[in-house]
C-alpha cells in the first residue's frame, strides 16, 4: 500500500479541543460583530432590507404550513367562544347598532355639506388612496424586535415604506418588500417613530415604539398639549404617513411619560390593509424640481452703458451679470435687486456706480441712475467719498418707484 | 433508513433481538460497557430543527382568549446544553445559523441573536468543567444566570444599536418564557451526559 493511501495523515495531531473550539467561537462572533455593526435596519432605506427579500419570500409559505395546527387550533376555540357568549354578544351588537345609527345619520348630512364646501372655496383635497388586504402569516412580538410578514407583496403593487393598518388603526409601515409577502415594521419596533398629532390640542409629537405594546409620545411641545384620552392621528410630517390616519388614544403611564394605547391592538391583527399612498416629495418630478436655473436667468439684464461713458464704464456694463462677475458690476446687480427694502445710505466708495443705483427701479431707471453717476465721475481721476445720505433720484423728481 | 434517536423515533422491535444499527463500533465490546452511540445528528441536528420549528410555530399570529402565544428565545437552550455535552466542531456553527436565523425571521439586526448565543456558548464553555456533574438546582442557577447575561447583552446591543433601551418589562416576560423550556435543557444533559454514551 502506498504511503498516505488510507488518508489518516493527521492522525497523530492532538489539538486542544475546548481551545480550538473556542477560536471557531471567536471567529463566528467576529463574524456576527461585523454583520451587527453593518446593519442598518433603523434607518429609512429600501435598501436595509433589501437582503432579507429572499428570507421572507421563503418563510411565508413555511410559517403558513406549521401554523396550520395552531389556526385550526384558534378557529376551534374562537367556534366555543362563539358558541357560549353569541347571547351576551348579540345584546352588545343590538345597543351598539342603535347608538350607532344616529352617528350614521349625521356622518352622511355632515359629508355632504364638506363636499359643498369644498366644492365652493375650491380646495385642493388629497386623492383617494388605494389599499391592498393582506394576511398576517407570521409575527414577532419581543421586546427587541416587532414584525409582521404579510402575503402581499410587490406583485401587488406595494412599495417600502407603504403604511399599514387595520380597520381599528395604524400597525406601521412596510419596510421589506418581495414577490408575494413583505415585512411590516410595526409602530411598537424599538426603532419605530411615527410623526402623530393630537386631535383637541393639534399639537405634534413623535411616537416612538420601545417594544411593547404602548408606544411612547415624545417631544410633546406646550402646556396641557396632552390630555388623558386625547385621540392621537398621524399628522402626516415627513410624508411617509399621510395626515390623519386613527393611531389610538392618550394614556399616562406609571412612569409618568404619556403613551398611546392603539387602537390597532383592540383587536387581534389578522388582517391589515396596505396604503398604496406615495410620499408627496414623490410626485412633483424631482428633477424638474430641483433644478434651479442660472442666476442670469432671473435677474433682469445689466444697464447698457451710455454712450459718453462707454469707453470709460464698458468693462461694467458690457459684461453679463454672474457669479464671475468683477467687484463692482457684481455690486450693482446685488444693489438692484436688494435695495428696495434697504436704501443705501452709506457714502459712495471709490466705485460710485453701486451706491447711486436703486433697486427698486426697474433696468431702465437702474440705467439712468448709474449712466448719471458714472459720468459724473473721471476715470482717470480717484473719486472722494461724498458723506451724504443716499437720496433716490425717482424721489427727488416726484416719488416714482418709491415702494 | 435511520431515524433519529432524539426524536425519539424508533422502528418496532417487538419479538426481534436488537440488533445496534449503527455499525461495528460496539460489536467487541461485551454487554455490560457496550454504550450507546451518538451522532451529530442526535445531538445537533435533531435538537436544531426542533428549536427552529419551535419558533415559526409560535410566531403564528394568533390570540388566545386575548393572550398571544409566548415567544422564547428557544436555541438559547441548545447554547446551554451543547457546550455542556462536549465541545464540539458542528455545534457552533450551527447555533450561528439558528442565530442568523431568528436574525432574518424576527427582523432583528442581523447578528444580533447569533452574537447573543455565541456569547453564552462560549461562556459556558469556559466553564464547562466547574458545572459538569453538579445538582439539578445548581444547573438552573446557572442557566439564569447565562440567560441573565444573555438578555442583558441584548439589552445593552438593542440599546446602542437603537438608541432607546427596550421595554424591561417585555425583556422580563421573554425571560420567563425562555425559562419554561428549561426541562429540554435538562433532557438534553440527562440523555448525553449523565448516561454512558460514546459520540462519533
Amino acid at each position: 500500500m502506498a504511503y498516505g493511501d488510507n488518508n489518516r495523515h493527521f492522525e497523530h495531531l492532538r489539538l486542544p479541543m475546548t481551545w480550538t473550539v473556542m477560536g471557531v467561537v471567536g471567529v463566528i462572533c467576529v463574524g456576527a460583530l461585523l454583520m451587527f455593526l453593518g446593519d442598518r435596519r433603523h434607518q429609512d432605506e429600501a435598501t436595509a432590507y433589501g437582503d432579507r427579500a429572499g428570507f421572507d419570500a421563503a418563510a411565508g409559505p413555511v410559517n403558513n404550513v406549521l401554523s396550520f395546527p395552531v389556526h385550526k387550533i384558534g378557529d376551534g376555540a374562537n367556534w366555543i367562544d362563539d358558541y357560549f357568549f353569541a347571547v351576551r354578544e348579540n345584546r352588545l351588537l343590538k345597543k351598539k347598532v342603535a347608538e350607532l345609527s344616529q352617528y350614521r345619520d349625521d356622518y352622511i348630512e355632515l359629508k355632504d355639506l364638506n363636499a359643498r364646501y369644498e366644492s365652493l372655496l375650491k380646495l385642493r383635497t388629497d386623492p383617494p388612496v388605494e389599499m391592498v388586504t393582506a394576511r398576517s402569516v407570521s409575527v414577532s412580538r419581543g421586546p427587541f424586535a416587532n414584525n409582521r410578514l404579510i402575503n402581499a407583496g410587490s406583485k401587488d403593487g406595494i412599495r417600502f415604506n407603504n403604511p399599514v393598518m387595520t380597520d381599528q388603526g395604524l400597525v406601521g409601515r412596510v419596510v421589506g418588500v418581495s414577490g408575494q409577502v413583505s415585512r411590516v415594521l410595526m409602530v411598537t419596533d424599538v426603532t419605530s417613530h411615527v410623526p402623530v398629532m393630537i386631535l383637541r390640542s393639534d399639537g405634534r409629537a413623535m411616537m416612538s415604539g420601545d417594544g411593547g405594546g404602548y408606544p411612547k409620545l415624545e417631544f410633546v411641545r406646550g402646556q396641557d398639549t396632552v390630555k388623558q384620552g386625547d385621540q392621537i392621528l398621524s399628522s402626516g410630517d415627513g410624508g411617509i404617513f399621510p395626515r390623519g390616519l386613527p393611531v389610538g388614544e392618550a394614556v399616562k403611564g406609571v412612569d409618568g411619560v404619556w403613551r398611546v394605547k392603539l387602537y390597532a391592538n383592540r383587536a387581534p391583527i389578522d388582517f391589515v390593509k396596505v396604503l398604496l399612498y406615495k410620499d408627496f416629495s414623490q410626485l412633483p418630478n424631482a428633477d424638474t424640481l430641483l433644478r434651479a436655473p442660472p442666476v442670469s436667468d432671473v435677474l433682469p439684464p445689466p444697464a447698457a452703458p451710455d454712450s459718453k461713458t462707454s469707453a470709460s464704464s464698458s468693462s461694467v456694463a458690457a459684461k453679463p451679470v454672474s457669479a464671475s462677475t468683477p467687484a463692482p458690476v457684481k455690486t450693482v446687480a446685488v444693489s438692484s435687486s436688494s435695495a428696495s427694502k434697504t436704501p443705501l445710505v452709506k457714502p459712495s466708495p471709490v466705485k460710485p456706480v453701486a451706491a447711486s443705483s436703486s433697486g427698486s427701479h426697474s433696468a431702465s431707471s437702474s440705467h439712468v441712475a448709474a449712466s448719471h453717476a458714472v459720468s459724473s465721475s473721471t476715470p482717470s481721476q480717484p473719486v472722494a467719498p461724498v458723506l451724504k445720505p443716499y437720496v433716490p433720484p425717482a424721489a427727488s423728481s416726484g416719488g416714482e418707484g418709491a415702494n | 433508513m435511520r431515524l433519529p434517536a432524539a426524536l425519539g423515533l424508533k422502528k418496532a422491535t417487538a419479538g426481534r433481538r436488537v440488533v445496534s444499527p449503527r455499525g461495528p463500533v460496539n460489536s467487541g465490546l461485551r454487554g455490560g460497557v457496550a454504550s450507546r452511540v451518538i451522532t451529530p445528528w442526535d445531538w445537533i441536528f435533531a435538537p436544531a430543527l426542533m428549536s427552529f420549528a419551535l419558533s415559526i410555530v409560535l410566531a403564528t399570529p394568533f390570540k388566545l382568549f386575548g393572550l398571544y402565544l409566548p415567544e422564547p428565545v428557544s436555541p438559547l437552550i441548545l447554547a446551554f446544553a451543547w457546550p455542556l455535552i462536549r465541545p464540539s466542531f458542528i455545534a457552533p456553527f450551527v447555533l450561528g445559523a439558528l442565530g442568523l436565523f431568528l436574525d432574518a425571521f424576527w427582523g432583528a439586526p442581523m447578528g444580533f441573536w447569533m452574537l447573543d448565543l455565541m456569547l453564552v456558548y462560549g461562556v459556558l464553555l469556559m466553564a464547562r468543567s466547574y458545572i459538569i456533574g453538579q445538582d439539578t438546582v445548581v444547573v438552573f442557577g446557572i442557566f439564569l444566570l447565562a440567560e441573565l447575561l444573555f438578555f442583558l447583552f441584548g439589552v445593552l446591543a438593542m440599546s446602542l444599536y437603537a438608541g432607546a433601551v427596550p421595554r424591561l418589562w417585555g425583556v422580563f416576560e421573554q425571560m420567563i418564557a425562555t425559562t419554561l423550556l428549561f426541562p429540554f435543557a435538562l433532557i438534553l444533559l440527562d440523555r448525553y451526559v449523565q448516561t454512558d454514551v460514546k459520540f462519533m
